[in-house]
């Protein structure tokens, strides 16, 4: 019985003939050529490069010119192009063309034709979506546009949602963001320059920030960091985040997330850089403050009062996430005499039958309401209910009910969660959840004293983080000159200036009260 | 617009001196100033502030004669190299001890008002902690976190001085003179070191952004400190009347204990942890302070590897000094006392030796004064 498995097994090793030839080196090997006088020649290598005819979606089509009767060969990747450009544009010409002595430039219709002279630059365009001609005596081959990714259309934003001001989001298809965000930023300065990342892969990212405006220095180092990675594939932007970010252990993000083109659009115009990239229906806004992770775009769109008040109650949110568990701990363990006598009459009355210390009680609560969280993420939609059943009933009424948690920390653990909600990037999200367990320990071993001492700790380190040497509270502290647009807003005609930590070349971006 | 790298501006500077100053009023500072000068000490501490006006002066024209220099560095090109050093080496001891006898104080605050059940030296451990992270981040982010916390901490202080001056009784700072003119003038003089800790700061001058920026933020953070305080010491004798304000040990402490807002009765918990960050700042402040000497006098030039080490040593000796024979309370006021003349004269010295060595003749003086 073991025998003919162990057969089995080894006649299916002999059956898959393990690719060992066709390594990166041998592959690159290939690539080194230049493009012969022999159009044979070089078809032939493209078919070994291309494995033609097992890859079943790489194409060549040969004809014969007309006239003399030249040979001629198109190379081009069926899935990734658009094959009606490729009849229409220069099969056709091709087929009808009567002069022999005509050079391709002058037979197909395509908005534009490059010669190339080398194997690895006719991959490389083949890769990309194009269609690449060889000719018969020409030690050169030509290469058109026709590339047409497949992909989603433009969306309405699902994570940054807003009542008012612009609704469409990023998509996967870098194309696409680049035309978003030039329908915004309707300006020849504007530089959308690539990198290519990803030895194998070949990713790219396409750098955009706005000539005469965004420091030189700060784009310099952005693109160095880039040509620097060596890996073989970096396939979206949250994944390149991580490679690029400057304190890979720090709880706190350095580069912010933004599926909003408007949003990118007007860090663009202050002199952030802006990378996108295919494959990530998103764009990487660097430098980031901490600011950039607490507003939101609505801030300006609404008008003063409101943009405003939603930052004041964004602030109260934030500080209730991160204390109101940990002062409910320190209050009822370290200083009950604060609360007054009938407050404190009923939470001792609540917990009466209650077993378990404050602090017990309380994570037991953060961590179910942490789990529901995820789990509702996870959830298939159509078990969604489910969750909300479970989550509001049994871990709620329930556990109340058998005296296992008292009522007054399914409030405190209720508000605590549902204030995490409002600050939607989900970084800051993310850090502040984190942090709101470190407050809850340290509110359990000193009280006040210990939350406080975290606290001091966390503004030391808070004000010396840094994202691309911008320091992470700037401008409020070390001050610069700017906007002053951090917990509040001025009126929109007064955001007179471009934050002044980027060293934009111009910092003016109004007159003085936006007019003349 | 650019912000050169390690430098402090002037909010931070001015914050720096509000927490390091303005904290005294919480300490028990009050209640030595009040056990001689009694409910006449506020006037002592204006005439304290009228004859420190004096010395700071005479600091920042010394200072202002070797921008780019440090008190300690000025002390060496004053005095030669024995003589500064040697002068430098009792500033150190002096500035050390003082880090302790407060971080003592401080515990003990926390640790009588607070956290009764709480051992003292995990209070001082923890203070430490916090502290040495601060001193070992450097000055900037002691400042920008003292800038960051400035305003709230004052906020709250506010706060508690209106509502102690809606509860005060105004005619008990009555009679105005006190013990009478000759105590006062006696707190005053003894005391004057209050004010010390301006010319300490004077090691982190050549890090305040712009020497101007120095001058005017030692200025102006000498002047809110001067009134925190004297404002301070009128409402807790409003409170308490001056023969009880002399047995309270801190009486800010007692103040927020004894006032209540509205509903709630017992708020000293909501004043406790804006108090404890600048407690936090402040010796943070100090413990970068000690450093920064002690680099500067034996040549360490990665000084901040040394605080850990100092660190350890306060809290030892502090901790040690919590059941030592000798009591602290005394040890304090016996500090303040000596630290007041050199705190007078050192400047004055200063300025001399400047003077007779012709360091104000050179331009750089005479465009910034």
């Amino acid at each position: 019985m073991f025998n003919f498995l162990n057969k089995i097994a080894r006649s299916k090793k002999k059956i898959k003939p393990v690719e060992s030839r066709n390594t990166l080196e041998e592959q690159s090997s290939w690539k080194e050529q230049t493009i012969s006088w022999l159009i044979d020649e070089n078809i032939d290598l493209m078919k070994k490069i291309y494995r033609i005819p097992d890859n079943r979606d790489v194409k060549v089509r040969e004809i014969k010119l007309g006239g003399k009767g030249r040979k001629a060969a198109v190379f081009f990747i069926s899935s990734i192009t658009d094959v009606r450009t490729i009849e229409d544009s220069a099969l056709r010409p091709l087929l009808l063309n009567k002069d022999p002595d005509a050079g391709i430039e002058e037979i197909i219709y395509t908005q534009n034709v490059t010669a190339v002279t080398q194997i690895q630059e006719v991959v490389e365009n083949v890769n990309r979506g194009n269609a690449v001609i060889f000719l018969e005596g020409k030690p050169a081959a030509y290469a058109f546009e026709c590339a047409n990714f497949q992909g989603r259309s433009v969306e309405s934003a699902e994570t940054e949602v807003l009542i008012k001001g612009p609704k469409e989001a990023f998509t996967e298809k870098a194309i696409v963001n680049l035309s978003l965000l030039r329908k915004r930023i309707k300006n020849e300065a504007l530089v959308a320059e690539t990198v290519t990342i990803g030895k194998r892969s070949k990713n790219d990212v396409f750098i955009l920030y706005i000539r005469n405006l965004a420091d030189n220095q700060l784009v310099e180092n952005i693109k160095g960091r880039l040509n620097n990675l060596n890996a073989d594939a970096i396939q979206n932007l949250s994944l390149l985040e991580q490679y690029i970010e400057e304190r890979k252990f720090s709880l706190f993000p350095s580069v912010l997330l933004s599926e909003r083109p408007d949003r990118a659009a007007s860090f663009i115009e202050d002199g952030h850089i802006v990378l996108i990239m295919d494959n990530s229906p998103d764009s990487l806004i660097l430098p980031a403050t901490f600011w950039s992770f607490f507003h939101t775009p609505e801030d300006h769109y609404l008008r003063f009062f409101f943009g405003n008040f939603i930052r004041v109650l964004r602030m109260i949110a934030m500080f209730i996430t991160i204390f109101i568990s940990a002062i409910y701990i320190a209050v009822t363990t370290y200083h009950a005499e604060m609360i007054p006598a009938d407050l404190l009459l009923a939470i001792a009355g609540t917990r009466e039958k209650v077993p378990f210390p404050v602090l017990i009680e309380i994570l037991l609560m953060e961590i179910a309401f942490e789990l529901i969280r995820e789990a509702g993420l996870r959830v298939p939609n159509p078990m969604g209910p489910t969750i909300g059943i479970v989550g509001a009933l049994i871990l709620g009424q329930a556990a109340v009910e058998a005296n296992i948690i008292s009522p007054i920390v399914i409030i405190v653990v209720a508000l605590s969660g549902l204030s995490s909600f409002t600050i939607s990037d989900i970084s800051l999200n993310f850090a502040l959840r984190i942090i709101r367990f470190m407050f809850i320990f340290s509110a359990g071993l000193f009280g006040i004293y210990g939350m406080t001492t975290l606290f001091t700790l966390g503004m030391y380190y808070f004000v010396s983080l840094k994202s691309f040497g911008v320091p992470f509270l700037a401008p409020m502290s070390p001050h610069y000159v700017s906007s002053k647009d951090t917990i509040f807003r001025k009126l929109l005609t007064q955001e007179s200036l471009r934050p002044g930590y980027l060293k934009p070349v111009d910092i003016n971006k109004k007159g003085n009260g936006a007019v003349k | 617009m650019k912000q050169t790298k390690g430098k402090i501006g002037i909010r931070e500077y001015v914050a720096i001196i509000g927490l390091t100053i303005g904290s005294k009023l919480s300490d028990d500072t009050p209640s030595i100033l009040y056990s001689t000068a009694r409910n006449s000490a506020w006037i002592s501490l204006l005439l304290m502030t009228l004859l420190s006006i004096i010395p700071i002066l005479l600091l920042l024209k010394v200072m202002s004669a070797h921008k780019g220099k440090n008190l300690h560095e000025v002390n060496l090109h004053l005095f030669g190299k024995v003589l500064g050093n040697l002068f430098s080496l009792v500033l150190l001891a002096i500035g050390f001890s003082f880090v302790v006898v407060d971080s003592e104080r401080y515990v003990d605050i926390i640790g009588t008002m607070y956290f009764s059940r709480t051992p003292l030296i995990a209070i001082y451990v923890v203070l430490f902690i916090v502290c040495a992270y601060g001193a070992k981040r450097g000055i900037e982010h002691i400042g920008s976190t003292a800038w960051l916390a400035y305003f709230y901490i004052k906020v709250t202080l506010l706060v508690a001085l209106g509502i102690t001056f809606i509860q005060g009784i105004p005619e008990l700072i009555f009679p105005l003179w006190g013990p009478g003119i000759g105590e006062i003038v006696k707190t005053a003089g003894s005391n004057l070191s209050i004010f010390a800790d301006i010319f300490f700061l004077a090691l982190i001058a050549p890090l305040v952004g712009t020497f101007k920026e120095y001058k005017r933020g030692t200025l102006i953070g000498f002047g809110i400190g001067a009134v925190e305080i004297t404002v301070s010491l009128v409402l807790f004798v409003m409170l308490f009347d001056f023969t009880s304000i002399e047995v309270l040990k801190y009486p800010f402490h007692e103040t927020i204990r004894y006032i209540s807002i509205g509903f709630l009765t017992n708020v000293e918990s909501i004043f406790l942890p804006f108090w404890l960050v600048a407690a936090f700042i402040r010796f943070s402040v100090y413990l970068y302070l000690v450093v920064v000497l002690f680099g500067g006098i034996f040549k360490i030039k990665d000084f901040e590897y040394l605080v850990p080490l100092m660190a350890v040593l306060i809290v030892a000796l502090g901790n040690a000094s919590t059941i030592s024979v000798y009591r602290i309370p005394q040890l304090r006021e016996l500090l303040l006392t000596w630290l007041s003349p050199i705190f007078f004269l050192s400047p004055c010295f200063m300025w001399l030796a400047a003077k007779l060595r012709g360091d104000f003749r050179n331009g750089t003086s005479t465009k910034n004064h």
